[in-house]
């Protein structure tokens, strides 16, 4: 008999976004994004009523992921953020407030979404292929033979999450810290492609900061009372190793789908941990010094390896069996007899360590592609951040690896590209429209909405009240403390623009950003030597950046497209 | 309790429903979100996936949903079309019970009664619903309609060739309809290449079309947090797993696929496995190892080097894989597998009893297996070497959001569906009343005036070939030709047309002798002007049926006639096959051939439009005239909604003044858009909704029970028999 349940009929509503509940929705939302972004950026505090750990975050990945959003419409925006932050790691933020602010702007133009659309892809197009191209004014090629420009890069990034809770000199550790662990995953010998290794992060809460320090090789974590069986370990150059990934704890396997009948006397457990004994002689006449097992090693086979003086170490769990088996050499192990001599691995070093209050066994292997992060922070939540961060800048380094170039950060990069697109919607409009249809009218109109949503974004980075201006020379992002008397000589005020790429000596023609300016021509094509000299930079991530763009764009044109919202209230 | 189903309910749900439709219609229609009670968040511009996700309460509505979803499970498209057209019927319908209530209700009856008659009367509009779908629409359809039809093949022969170009304008319509509006042109470039990547060779799409229809969710690949540009087409399988392990191999790989575990296990189902001793089990598990490692090492020695696994294979199978350098990849779902055989044509290997010695029967070969990285997530990717004319080839949907990739991977399905419909012949019930007449009169007729404007352009063909292939052509050969001729006419009526093909040939054979002998010194262009010359008494022959004056030509360019033999050699058969091709339309007559296709932007709707007014003028009968006139107008609709945002002189009525006008002087219609949309889908749309139409009439009232009506079994009908 089926059971039947009446399902509710859905709820349909037309045309979302004119609701004056989903933009105050909206609004909220953007708020929130908004008042996070940068280094200045506010924390948010998550946490529930009930009690539960709390959450102090301003990275959209955590955010995002905690916040409740009920609304189809933020759903949307939301997921989208968040799927180009699984993606690329960077860059949720940027994509949530340009979605934002697009989504705001057009609809106060109140132009036909298929106009809006077709505009905003044109303009979309125009920005990605200005990002792409040589002549781009705002793209620093990444020279690989100083570590300049990437540490800079993970300097950025780390300043950019104030929720981190880190000094000037803790970023400047740990920036050092992530640049070595990844310099250490890049293979010695590299062939026509590199297959790049793996840095683990090992938690080491409560500790400072400073302490947080990178290890080639493996740390596995054990408890005191393994370390005290764990029999001194005898010099040698290099440690033979046998890596199980079948369970060595004496249970028995899969007898298949029929009845197995045991006659009454017949032990199988001392069976299988007979046959488990001879197994235990077997390394221990092939010399093997370590025998690590992802599941669990039977005590008798244990006391038997110890016996050998063969170190054993189990549990190690399925999260590091592939990191040891590249770092080893070894071939995991699923057999209990006879074991091929060629799936043994080795090491060259084998020692304890204590790092905290935690000790851990130490491998370290002949050639290393594997290394282990040991991040320390003060509490569970900043540790927690401080570790999505480091994640973020080895993520961010190695897209850079894929596609070498880096954008200037700190706003300049939007206020460069809304002249750009001021300039060129001007000059070359037909170039743009081509045959859609469209007026020039209409064109500037969304051109106007669009640039004024990249330049609100970087506006969103100065959060003290502060003025922000550009320059009419190459567009970059310059910000003023708030109370500044009014009319002064711009260079006494300003020092650096965002990206810390020009200094105010030069005689700019600053203007308020929010105030009417003519288009000019910015200026393209960084010069080199400006690149080279300048020592802090601050940047971001090309790749992230440029994809942050486009799923910008393209959720906010999704939004706008929105006719209809039918909810199945089921 | 019971409410009167009539047809002011049905209009008012069919009002709301197309409400909702419309604003997805055409290239101008927008997006709707749904989202589904477990959270997730769904883009569609799908009509069918739009009705489901309204849950509709009204029994009405609830049965045009279902009569839109058995239409899409036909057709594949369609289904906001079916909401809107229906909508205008009913309105029709509806506008005319209004005039005509007085002339019917004008006595005063009760009102139970009235409700009687009122039913009566939709009884006997569906009646004349049905005839018209049954005998006005097939005619109209085939004898209309069907000179306007442009198809999708670029020629029709047999082998039917595909023409690039206008499948890119039919997916162009299609997608316009279906994805958001700056995605459209993408998606539907991606679907042209993967469709031209993945055939083989030009005969074979209907097959390769089944194929990715049956699998497509096995074929595309779905990734979210990228733009949609980076979608792209890739060679090979993509699975959405990572190899248990993964063996590097170059060159040519041999796999074998496996459907049990490799591991032999103590006891099967239904078994049973005495252990008396402890030494037995251990034997017995040691007898286990070594028969896997055997079986690994014999996969090896047949230079197996990839293991694809329906089942999760025991570590040691794992381990003893690795080992001999052969890769695994474990639980391959049915699906997976079922494509993976129809690509390869692979049977599962069976585990072999003994420890065998003969070769290993059941291997395919794939160019490459290697790990793929998407967005850091691992797959498999297969470059299975295929026997069948499927080339593999996977599409690789990225977008923003998982409701964007779903949207675009539904709306790729069912474009494979569409097309899949569209190479399917479409038979009309015209046959029944066309046979009788046509046979007799109307064959020969259409035949006639169609061999005058056939005849040039044979010639043209003829002269077109190079004449070096004339001169092989020997008098046996020709003979052949007229034998066949002879032959065919016997099958076919004898026509005056054929009379005079056979005459024309016979004085040729007597002259080719003389071939022989002229044929030493013909250059081409003096030939060329003959043909031209010839071409004339061909023609005269036909319409006048006179020997005579063939004749006569013949004897005054003696010389020239050798030449128009050896022409005929070829152009005989060419006139063959147009002859075959004429009868066959002929017998064949009611049907919508294979690849049809009209301009969009409601081109179909005013055709039909326009031939069925002018049918229901010449129409005696009261009800066929209504009910042809109805549809007529409601016809309308679509290109109504279709044009309502455009202006000047794209607006609709000086849209359809224009085609009207076209229509009436016989000038073939201008269309501005530039895509193409299947015939055959329209037709099956419009019949669906007729049916549908008649059931709503039908039903004269609404029984709500409390639980399930009981299925009705047909066990006594066996009993009986």
């Amino acid at each position: 008999m089926s059971r039947l349940e009446a399902k509710k009929p859905s709820f349909c509503r037309s045309e979302p976004l004119t609701s004056e509940r989903v933009r105050a929705t909206l609004s909220v939302l953007k708020g929130i994004v908004t008042s996070c972004y940068g280094p200045a950026g506010r924390l948010k505090q998550l946490h529930n009523g009930l009690g539960g750990s709390v959450c102090t975050t301003s990275q959209s990945a955590a955010l995002l992921a905690n916040l409740p959003v009920t609304h189809p419409i933020l759903k949307i925006l939301t997921t989208s953020v968040q799927n180009h932050v699984s993606c690329f790691s960077d860059g949720g933020l940027f994509t949530a407030i340009l979605c934002c602010n697009l989504v705001e702007n057009v609809q106060r133009i109140g132009l036909t979404p298929t106009t809006v659309i077709k505009l905003n892809k044109q303009l979309l197009n125009l920005c990605t292929s200005y990002l792409k191209s040589e002549a781009c004014g705002c793209r620093i090629p990444v020279n690989f033979s100083s570590t300049q420009i990437l540490l800079c890069l993970v300097r950025s990034i780390l300043t950019s999450k104030p929720a981190c809770m880190l000094t000037t000199k803790e970023v400047d550790h740990i920036s050092t810290l992530i640049l070595r662990a990844f310099l250490l995953i890049i293979p010695e010998n590299a062939q026509d492609h590199i297959i790049l290794g793996k840095s683990i992060i090992v938690p080491l809460k409560h500790q400072r900061v400073i302490d947080s320090t990178v290890l080639p090789g493996i740390l596995i974590e054990i408890s005191e009372v393994q370390l005290m069986k764990i029999l001194p370990i005898k010099k040698s150059d290099s440690f033979k190793v046998a890596l199980f990934c079948v369970s060595l704890s004496g249970d028995l396997s899969d007898t298949g789908e029929g009845n197995v009948v045991v006659s009454y006397g017949v032990s199988l457990e001392n069976a299988v941990l007979d046959q488990l004994l001879n197994l235990g002689r077997q390394l221990a006449s092939d010399h093997v010094d370590l025998v690590l097992c992802q599941k669990v090693i039977h005590p008798s086979l244990k006391q038997l390896l110890r016996t050998h003086h063969v170190i054993a170490v189990d549990r190690v769990g399925v999260a590091v069996m592939e990191p040891l088996s590249k770092v080893t050499g070894t071939r995991p192990i699923g057999s209990l007899d006879s074991i091929s001599p060629s799936s043994y691995g080795s090491v060259k070093e084998l020692c304890t360590a204590k790092f905290g209050f935690k000790h851990f066994f130490h491998l370290i292997p002949n050639e290393t592609t594997v290394c282990s992060l040991l991040l320390c922070n003060r509490n569970d939540t900043a540790w927690d951040e401080l570790k999505l961060t480091c994640q973020t800048a080895l993520h961010a380094l190695q897209l850079t690896i894929k596609e070498p170039c880096v954008l200037l950060g700190g706003g300049c990069t939007e206020t460069h590209l809304a002249a750009y697109i001021r300039h060129k919607t001007r000059s070359e409009p037909e170039g743009i429209l081509r045959d859609d249809g469209c007026t020039q009218t209409e064109l500037q109109l969304i051109a106007e909405a669009f640039c004024s949503a990249l330049e609100s974004l970087a506006g969103s980075l100065e959060h003290d009240g502060g003025e922000i201006l550009t320059d009419g020379k190459y567009g970059h992002f310059w910000s003023v403390q708030a109370d500044s008397p009014s009319v002064v000589n711009w260079p006494d005020l300003l020092s650096r623009c965002g990206c810390g790429l020009y200094s105010s000596q030069e005689e700019l023609s600053w203007s308020f950003l929010r105030s009417a300016r003519l288009p000019f021509v910015p200026q393209t094509c960084l010069p080199c030597e400006a690149t080279d000299s300048a020592g802090n930079l601050t940047l971001d991530c090309f790749t992230a950046k440029l994809s942050g763009l486009q799923v910008a764009v393209e959720t906010a044109n999704l939004i706008l497209d929105l006719s209809y919202v039918i909810e199945d209230k089921n | 309790m019971a409410a009167a189903g009539s047809v002011r309910a049905a209009l008012q749900v069919a009002e709301v429903l197309e409400t909702v439709v419309s604003c997805c219609l055409g290239p101008e229609g927008r997006q709707v979100l749904c989202t589904k009670p477990t959270g997730e968040v769904l883009l569609s511009r799908d009509g069918g996936r739009l009705l489901k996700a309204l849950h509709l309460e009204h029994p009405i509505a609830r049965m045009m949903v279902a009569c839109v979803s058995s239409h899409l499970r036909k057709t594949g498209d369609g289904a906001k079309t079916f909401i809107i057209f229906l909508c205008h019927l009913l309105r029709e319908l509806h506008a005319i019970t209004d005039k005509e209530k007085d002339s019917f209700f004008s006595e005063n009856i009760q009102t139970h009664g009235r409700h009687w008659k009122k039913c009566c009367q939709w009884k006997f509009i569906s009646q004349a619903l049905l005839t018209f779908q049954t005998q006005i629409l097939d005619y109209v359809m085939d004898r209309y309609l069907g000179r306007h039809f442009l198809s999708i093949f670029s020629s029709s022969t047999k082998e039917r060739p595909l023409c690039r170009s206008s499948l890119e304008m039919l997916l162009g319509a299609y997608f316009c309809g279906r994805v958001g509006r700056n995605n459209h042109n993408f998606v539907s470039q991606l679907m042209c290449d993967y469709f031209f990547k993945c055939t083989a060779c030009e005969s074979g799409f209907e097959e390769v079309l089944e194929l990715v229809d049956d699998c497509f969710v096995e074929l595309k690949v779905g990734v979210t947090g990228l733009p949609v540009s980076d979608s792209r087409i890739i060679a090979g399988l993509v699975l959405p797993r990572d190899f248990s392990v993964y063996c590097p191999a170059d060159g040519d790989i041999r796999i074998v696929i496996v459907i049990e575990t490799i591991q032999p296990l103590f006891s099967t189902f239904g078994s049973e496995f005495i252990l008396n001793s402890e030494a037995q089990f251990q034997t017995s598990q040691f007898w286990i190892t070594e028969r896997t490692k055997a079986i690994m090492k014999y996969l090896q020695k047949q230079n197996v080097k990839l293991l694809l696994s329906t089942v999760k294979q025991p570590d040691l199978v794992i381990y003893c894989a690795g080992l001999n350098g052969i890769s695994v990849v474990e639980c391959l779902s049915s699906e997976e597998l079922s494509l993976i055989q129809r690509v390869t044509g692979l049977a599962p290997f069976v585990v072999p009893q003994a420890s065998s010695q003969y070769e290993l029967s059941n291997t395919a070969m794939v160019k490459f297996c290697k790990p793929f990285i998407l967005r850091s997530k691992r797959y498999v990717h297969l470059g299975l070497i295929s026997t069948c004319s499927f080339t593999p080839h996977c599409i690789v949907l990225c977008g923003p959001v998982q409701g964007l990739v779903e949207q675009h991977e539904v709306a790729l399905h069912g474009a494979f569906k569409m097309l899949r419909q569209l190479f399917k012949d479409l038979d009309l019930n015209y046959v029944t009343q066309a046979s009788d007449q046509n046979c007799t009169s109307s064959p020969l007729i259409y035949k006639n005036s169609r061999e005058s404007n056939d005849l040039p352009e044979i010639v043209n063909g003829s002269i077109q070939r190079p004449y070096q292939d004339t001169v092989v052509k020997n008098k046996d050969e020709l003979a052949k030709t007229q034998t066949y001729l002879k032959a065919y006419s016997n099958l076919v009526v004898p026509s005056v047309e054929l009379e005079t093909n056979i005459l024309c040939s016979t004085p040729t054979v007597t002259l080719t002798d003389t071939y022989q002998t002229d044929a030493t010194l013909r250059c081409f262009s003096p030939g060329k002007a003959r043909i031209m010359d010839d071409h004339e008494p061909f023609i005269e022959s036909n319409s006048a049926n006179s020997t005579t004056e063939n004749t006569r030509r013949e004897i005054s360019y003696e010389n020239l006639q050798v030449t128009k033999n050896a022409r005929k050699g070829s152009v005989l058969p060419v006139r063959h096959k147009s002859l075959e091709m004429c009868t066959s339309q002929s017998y064949c007559f009611s049907s919508v051939p294979a690849g049809c296709v009209l301009p969009v932007g409601g081109n179909f709707e005013i055709l039909l439009h326009y031939y069925l007014l002018s049918y229901a003028k010449k129409c005696q009968q009261s009800e066929e005239t209504m009910v042809s006139m109805i549809i007529a107008n409601a016809l309308l609709g679509v290109p109504k909604i279709l044009y309502k945002s455009k202006k000047g002189n794209y607006s609709f009525p000086q849209i359809y003044i224009r085609a009207l006008h076209a229509l009436q002087t016989n000038q073939p219609l201008i269309s501005n858009q530039t895509g193409l949309e299947s015939v055959a889908g329209k037709y099956q749309l419009l019949t669906s909704v007729l049916q549908c139409l008649r059931n709503i009439l039908t039903i004269d009232s609404v029984i709500n029970i409390k639980r399930q009506p009981q299925e009705i079994y047909d066990q006594d009908s066996e009993e009986e028999l």
